[in-house]
């Protein structure tokens, strides 16, 4: 379904070319080393276009951005999909399934993920993508082993660990309160004792997550590992005479063990030397403050790329950021409404077409009380494990993104944010509501499973095909988050079209790439957004020239924002010799060209390159001494700084950060391994019955 | 099992009639007003 979803709304943008939107910019060949060298100021780039830049090496820079692309919608469909299917594999096949893909429909077919998408944020969609799974993770740790668990959630924030700084935050505040909140159930399982859920059932629990259930087993089972989410417990691991017993018989090695998914048994997977010891709930990370330590533990795991720069930058967030990024509405419903609908993006340029129209606004509406009433119905009824603690990162969520909205709250983040410029992701506020759109897409999923008869199919024990309207009915739904979003279909009515570089982009980046010689490429205008006459149709872009050439740019990371009375916000970039650069520039704010450029000052500046990336009038470089044309086009003109003045700096890769670098790569390296055996990926449907269950013979 | 595919078949063409008409709609009542021509570009508008 995602992957449906993502050819229907990206359309041409996985054609040849480069899609380029704000702050989507993908180049020809970038530079790895560049990427990792940087600039002043957080890495906000990083690790995303240094995986971009990694895997350009091996497959074209158009193929690289469609694979991302596509993994967004791919990714984040089947997270949600197997998450209600990790629940509701206990009803029919058929309700279960539509359940899935109506989920799966929604999480990635939202005015979030267009508006985002629209934006050009494709690094933090990724992390988007991954929360399901990351939820689904988090909620394992109570049910396996630490370093189990551990390993399934580095796995499942892998998303996030290229999505960089936001995804992780998002990942935070999703994930975060399911590590924290106690479970419902959790305590009634200790107290009860003896009163453990039957196998099968009890391997579902441990999968989705959810709160043990179900009656006393006519015999105890062999494993350990998938016992409540706090049972006192101790249980023996199976023997491997067991193991090799169970698989001669025919019976799946997930349900002879583990029921991990995608945290597969430690010793289904033979890494487990502890295999045959007893373990107790704090052994299974059973207890709040293990879960919180392993949820943090991973986080910080996968953010070390870009948290040991950021934390050793020294880089200030402007609080003027708080106004131009706090949510706005964009739909009739105010902006509270907007946020609840999944919009309130602060850009009016990244609002899908027809979005705000108050037919379609209202039958979003519609959808979005439907789907947080079978939230809370399914809540309440199957009780997941995650649920209490996804609700509250969504309320949470909806919280913080109205921070920006009122007055008191702008306020609040203003002096947050003046205190410690770690805050400064707060300005944005429409991005926490990623919560909440998993929350709607799960309960979409419930309702279709309400809507296909569960009640009738578990009776019967039939498929739960329930009847034939029901099921067509439950189809149409399937495909409403499309119906009431018609803007995102087809790259977002041809929004997203790929265009090609012009010859002299290409030219420019092969002389620049040619010259050994070390020096900055400054790039002018003086300003980051360009609206190019080569993209087919007007865009705004940022400008892929900051990108394009294997050597450190200097360029204008200030941000201009419109705002509706016709002025502007400006907030100041974070890239301190770009604050250097623009003082001896002097240049026009109207037209971002200084009066006449300097070679001896570009050259103390460590400047060899001066790139101008716009069709502008040749007069305040033309005849200056010291300057030569390199490559001279109407887009694009690359000047050279004689050698003479070029006093370069030497840039050399960080070692704090290809240390850090090194170490989360090893970690997702080791999970992976960790994980290999076929109980990575399950079937996530339900078996054939309850006849047909195997259990293992004590 | 015949009636249940059957049954997807009309709910799926019944969804793709309901997007023509929504983009129908969308596509009439949408103006966008993207910048063209300027020299300096914001990264957005509120």
């Amino acid at each position: 379904m995602g992957l449906l979803a993502g050819v229907l709304a990206l359309g041409p943008a996985l054609g040849p070319g480069y899609v380029l939107r704000y702050d989507m910019v993908f180049v020809p060949d970038p530079s790895l080393g560049t990427v990792l060298r940087g600039a002043d100021g957080f890495p906000r780039a990083v690790p995303s276009d240094a995986a971009v830049a990694a895997l350009s090496a091996v497959l074209p820079g158009d193929v690289v951005q469609s694979v991302a692309l596509l993994a967004v919608f791919t990714v984040g469909g089947a997270g949600a999909a197997r998450l209600v299917s990790r629940v509701l594999c206990r009803g029919g096949r058929i309700g279960a399934l539509l359940a899935s893909a109506a989920a799966g429909a929604a999480y990635v077919w939202n005015p979030f993920v267009a508006e985002r998408l629209l934006l050009g944020q494709w690094a933090m969609l990724l992390g988007y993508a991954g929360l399901p799974w990351v939820v689904g993770a988090t909620a394992r740790l109570a049910v396996v082993r630490p370093a189990a668990g551990f390993a399934g959630l580095v796995r499942a924030l892998l998303p996030a660990a290229v999505g960089g700084f936001s995804s992780v935050v998002l990942s935070a505040l999703t994930a975060g309160p399911v590590a924290l909140v106690r479970p419902r159930g959790e305590g009634a399982a200790v107290r009860r004792g003896s009163s453990r859920p039957a196998p099968r059932q009890r391997s579902e629990d441990a999968e989705a997550g959810r709160a043990p259930s179900g009656p006393a087993p006519a015999r105890p089972p062999v494993s350990g590992v998938a016992h409540g989410l706090s049972e006192p417990v101790e249980r023996a691991e199976p023997s491997g005479h067991a193991m090799e017993e169970a698989q001669a018989s025919g019976v799946p090695r997930e349900f002879s063990g583990s029921h991990g998914g995608a945290a597969p048994s430690a010793s289904a997977t033979g890494e487990d030397p502890g295999a045959g010891v007893a373990r107790t709930p704090a052994a299974s990370g059973g207890r709040w403050w293990t879960r919180a330590g392993l949820f943090a533990l991973a986080l910080v795991t996968v953010s070390l790329p870009w948290l040991l720069p950021a934390l050793t930058s020294g880089a200030d967030t402007d609080p003027s950021g708080v106004e131009a990024f706090a949510a706005r509405s964009d739909t009739p419903f105010g902006v509270v409404g907007s946020l609840l609908l999944l919009g309130g993006v602060w850009n009016s340029g990244a609002v899908p077409p027809g979005y705000g129209e108050p037919v379609t606004a209202t039958a979003r509406l519609l959808l979005c009380l439907v789907s947080l009433a079978g939230w809370v119905w399914w809540s309440r009824r199957d009780r997941p494990g995650f649920g209490p603690g996804l609700s509250v990162a969504a309320v949470l969520g909806l919280l913080i993104s109205l921070l920006g909205v009122t007055e008191p709250g702008r306020e609040l983040l203003v002096r947050l944010i003046s205190a410690w410029p770690g805050f400064g992701p707060l300005r944005d506020g429409q991005l926490y509501v990623a919560p909440l759109a998993l929350v709607q897409a799960l309960g979409l999923g419930a309702c279709v499973w309400w809507l296909t008869g569960r009640r009738a199919a578990a009776a019967s024990g039939s498929d739960g095909a329930g009847t034939p309207w029901r099921v067509g009915l439950a189809v149409f739904v399937v495909f409403l988050p499309v119906v009431v979003l018609p803007g995102l279909l087809w790259g977002a009515g041809g929004r997203l079209a790929p265009v090609r570089y012009p010859e002299e982009w290409l030219a420019a980046q092969e002389a620049v790439a040619a010259d050994d010689r070390p020096g900055t490429v400054l790039v002018l205008p003086w300003s980051a957004y360009r609206g190019p006459d080569w993209s087919g149709r007007p865009v705004v872009v940022l400008d892929p020239a900051t990108k394009l050439f294997d050597r450190r740019a200097l360029w204008n990371d200030d941000l201009v924002v419109g705002t509706p009375d016709g002025g502007t916000v400006v907030v100041a970039g974070e890239d301190a010799r770009a604050r250097e650069v623009a003082r001896v520039l002097g240049s026009d704010p109207r037209t971002g060209l200084p009066e006449r450029l300097d070679a001896v000052t570009l050259g103390g500046l460590g400047v060899r390159y001066v790139a101008v990336s716009a069709p502008v009038d040749n007069q305040f470089w033309s005849g200056v001494e010291g300057l030569s044309v390199v490559v001279e086009g109407e887009d694009m003109t690359l000047l050279r700084v004689q050698d003479q003045h070029v006093k370069p700096d030497k840039a050399g890769i960080p070692g704090l950060e290809v240390t850090g670098g090194l170490v989360t790569v090893g970690a997702i390296i080791w999970s992976v391994a960790r994980s290999g055996s076929s109980l990575v990926f399950q079937c996530s449907g339900p078996s054939a019955g309850p006849g047909a269950r195997k259990e293992i013979p004590k | 099992m015949i009636k249940v595919i059957a049954a997807c078949v009309v709910g799926a063409a019944l969804a793709g009639g309901a997007t023509f008409v929504a983009t129908s709609v969308a596509t009439e009542s949408t103006a966008t007003a993207e910048p063209v021509n300027e020299t300096l570009y914001n990264y957005g508008d509120r």
